[in-house]
């Protein structure tokens, strides 16, 4: 009888073991391709690398005098392709034969930056941001207020009378300038 | 001593709050009549599916999009571009199926057992109510991916509620949320798939279970009712080890299919060849015997009559015994019925492999998917998946074809060859196919069948007419090379990948042409000096310019004059700018000239 009770009791204790890594294997199998779904937004992103998109002729930038500028290009949304949507927007000066870009994307919270026509002194206006005082001078440097970094610099060219610009866009509110896809 | 430890008394702080030991061991310690069997698992084995059921569909409803226009865009992210989407929609689409052959089986098993007498008739009707849900599930989950095969299918299931007696137009126009299928159609479907459906099941499931427990298992007969296993671990395992299988089956089935299909994006305006899901299939089958007024037989009676049968027969079935061989006759219309729909669903399944029409339209359905796919691949545009393929020059071409060409043309799978009123378009303009013409044009699959047979003479076969005959001087063969090679030339557009061409002989063809063809035909609007006004002009013949004139208007001069669409020639080419958008006709000209161009001829006989 004892016998048939340590048995019966050893056959219990293996059967929930059993269970348990039984339950644990079913809840695995399951949790691992939910986790690589909930988690596809983490590998489909990453660097666009270059983007070249064609913005006005050179002879539209007055010397010195910053222009706000659309960038129009193709947008991909999960799964739509839009053609030849505004991505943003960019300040361009123009010093002679090389024009100045910069993302009109405040690196403090993410504010639309303005020409500030007032201070027109050392090479050209400023920029500042209506919605913390951020102030920037005419290379996009921080002159003052909340921003931690300067301007965002994009890279530009100038082909067929035309200027291209490097579009990107950065991580807001960090000191060190990081690109994100 | 374990009421020491940390695990001991974290429990004791639980349990004097919750209680929840004993409810863990009223759950757990549940005797079990008779011992566990592995007759008992389907229950559990759904509630695991289900589970399964639950966990896919909340992580595809991260990323599915329910709108005519997103639909289709959305799954297409999902299986293709996210990663382990394809596996998720995969597991989805085939726990689906795994629900409902479970459902069967559990119902079988509950039915053979006995399991359905009293005092458990209210817990048969509840497991009823849950098949029914299940198969909504099936049927609202089927139409979501926007799909054709999803669309199609589901329109017969809401046509057939449409013809209910008295309230029918109104429950379809209710259920699909409008007179036509469109986003308020997903948007329902979608509400019941995700939020209706899952609370309706969750409580009936509930009630099914807390009966269940109430009255416990219907041991067969021949159980040793003095063996009694506790639920834990000794039904818990077997149930467990089924769940495992079943998830062990999706994850076979879903990686070996990569996934669920989809099919091209749902388009109302065009042909398919529908089909439900297999387990539709003997419903489906029924439909094709009951015709005119009967058709309601085959909709709603036979299914009917199957569920009132099911819904009565823990009512009738008043033997005490759960015994198998007196409820036999009780049973048979049970075991006739799966009979039954197996046999259907074997002949729907037989007449499709044997129905070449069938076949074929499934093939085109295919390539039309296999486009749509490689089309999304490059972006889906805002107007959405069906603007996209509607937009591809490939399939548009083959659209307008089928619609306004193939009732008198013919071109490689498109058209009745037997129908044919017009020249076959098989490698039409190529060298080959303009000297089969100069050969035999009253040959069926060119002029034969048209209301221009007998307008124009072989160039080499002396004409039936001996009057005729004794001045016929048949062309050389070299000559007539060199005129084929010399029109088929005509055609070849720059830019395009042409077949290589003998200078010398376009040259010597040119000649040819301009001196013997022009005796009926013009050329750059010079030439016939016959009265018969019919022969087209054979300037940039097969042209994109010459093909696209054609198709909009054929008496410009440009190809035919003014004769071809007198009533002389009745049953001639009619004009389509009049029917056809300038772009559409420049579209299905591009699309027929390329197809013919690319193609062979009929061989000669």
């Amino acid at each position: 009888m004892g016998n048939e009770r340590d048995a019966n009791e050893g056959r219990r204790d293996a059967l929930t073991k059993l269970v348990v890594v039984g339950s644990a294997a079913f809840g695995c199998a399951l949790a691992a391709p939910a986790a690589v779904f909930v988690t596809a937004p983490l590998r489909s992103g990453g660097s666009h690398g270059e983007r070249w998109v064609k913005t006005v002729r050179v002879t539209d930038l007055t010397e010195g005098q910053p222009k706000k500028v659309a960038i129009v290009a193709d947008q991909r949304d999960a799964w739509t392709l839009s053609k030849d949507v505004e991505l943003g927007a960019v300040w361009l000066t123009r010093r002679g034969d090389a024009v100045s870009a910069f993302s009109v994307v405040c690196p403090h919270l993410g504010c639309s930056i303005n020409a500030e026509t007032g201070n027109a002194e050392a090479g050209g206006g400023g920029f500042g941001c209506p919605c913390h005082t951020s102030a920037f001078d005419g290379t996009g440097k921080k002159v003052s207020g909340p921003s931690p970094r300067d301007m965002d610099a994009l890279v530009t060219k100038v082909e067929g009378g035309f200027v291209l610009v490097d579009f990107r866009k950065f991580r807001i509110g960090v000191e060190e300038r990081q690109e994100i896809g | 001593m374990s009421d020491q430890s940390l695990r001991g008394r974290v429990g004791a702080w639980l349990e004097d709050r919750t209680g929840y030991t004993s409810i863990l061991h009223e759950m757990l310690n549940e005797p079990v009549p008779g011992g566990a069997r592995w007759a008992y698992v389907f229950g559990s084995a759904l509630t695991i599916t289900f589970v399964i059921q639950a966990v896919t569909g909340v992580l595809l409803m991260t990323a599915y999009a329910p709108s005519s226009s997103t639909a289709w865009a959305s799954v297409y992210h999902i299986s293709f571009v996210m990663s382990g989407g394809w596996l998720v929609r995969g597991l989805h689409h085939f726990g689906s199926q795994a629900m409902v052959v479970l459902l069967a089986l559990h119902v079988l098993q509950v039915a053979i057992y006995g399991a359905y007498k009293r005092p458990r008739e209210l817990n048969w009707l509840f497991g009823l109510g849950l098949l029914a849900v299940t198969l909504g599930f099936a049927l609202t989950g089927y139409l979501l991916p926007w799909d054709q095969k999803g669309y199609w299918a589901t329109q017969v299931a809401t046509n057939i509620a449409g013809t209910s007696p008295g309230i029918g137009p109104q429950l379809q126009t209710v259920m699909q949320g409008g007179t036509e299928y469109g986003s308020l159609t997903l948007t329902h479907f979608h509400a019941l798939h995700v939020m209706v459906l899952p609370a309706s099941l969750l409580g009936l499931v509930m009630v099914h279970l807390f009966l269940f427990r109430k009255h416990g298992v219907t041991p067969p007969t021949n159980a040793d009712l003095k063996k009694v296993d506790k639920f834990f671990p000794a039904q818990v395992w077997k149930d467990l080890a089924a769940g495992l299988a079943v998830l062990g089956v999706l994850f076979a089935l879903a990686i070996r299919e990569h996934g669920a299909p989809l099919d091209a994006p749902a388009d109302p305006a065009s042909d398919y060849p529908a089909r439900p899901e297999w387990y539709f299939l003997p419903l489906f089958q029924l439909l094709k015997y009951f015709h005119g007024p009967l058709e309601m037989v085959g909709t709603m009676g036979i299914p009917a009559i199957a569920g009132l049968y099911l819904v009565l027969l823990p009512f009738f079935d008043k033997k005490p015994t759960t015994a198998l061989g007196p409820r036999l006759p009780l049973l048979a219309p049970l075991f006739f019925g799966i009979v039954g729909m197996g046999g259907l669903m074997f002949a729907a399944m037989s007449s499709d492999a044997a129905d070449t029409k069938f076949q074929a339209s499934r093939k085109v359905a295919d390539e039309r998917a296999k486009i749509a796919l490689d089309l999304a691949s490059k972006g889906i545009p805002p107007g959405g998946a069906l603007e996209m393929v509607k937009h591809d020059p490939e399939l548009r071409g083959r659209d307008i074809f089928e619609k306004k060409c193939a009732a008198c043309h013919v071109l490689g799978d498109i058209g009745d060859r037997a129908k044919a009123k017009a020249p076959s378009l098989d490698g039409w303009g190529t060298e080959a196919w303009i000297l089969q013409m100069m050969h035999d044009p009253d040959a069926k699959e060119r002029f034969g069948s048209t209301p221009f047979a007998g307008m124009m003479p072989s160039m080499d076969v002396a004409p039936k007419d001996p009057k005729d005959a004794e001045s016929f001087k048949p062309m050389k063969p070299e000559d007539m090379k060199a005129a084929a090679v010399f029109l088929a030339a005509q055609g070849d557009e720059p830019g395009e990948a042409s077949p290589a061409r003998d200078t010398a002989q376009v040259e010597a063809g040119e000649k040819i042409v301009k001196s013997r063809c022009t005796a009926c035909h013009t050329y750059k609007g010079e030439g016939d000096d016959s009265s018969i006004e019919i022969a087209p002009d054979l300037a940039r013949y097969g042209s994109i310019a010459w093909v696209e004139s054609q198709v909009k208007n054929p008496a410009t001069k440009a190809t035919y004059r003014e004769k071809a669409l007198s009533a002389e020639y009745k049953g001639h080419m009619p004009r389509f700018d009049e029917e056809l958008s300038a772009e559409d006709a420049a579209l299905v000209a591009r699309w027929a000239r390329s197809h013919a161009r690319s193609s062979s001829p009929v061989a000669a006989k």
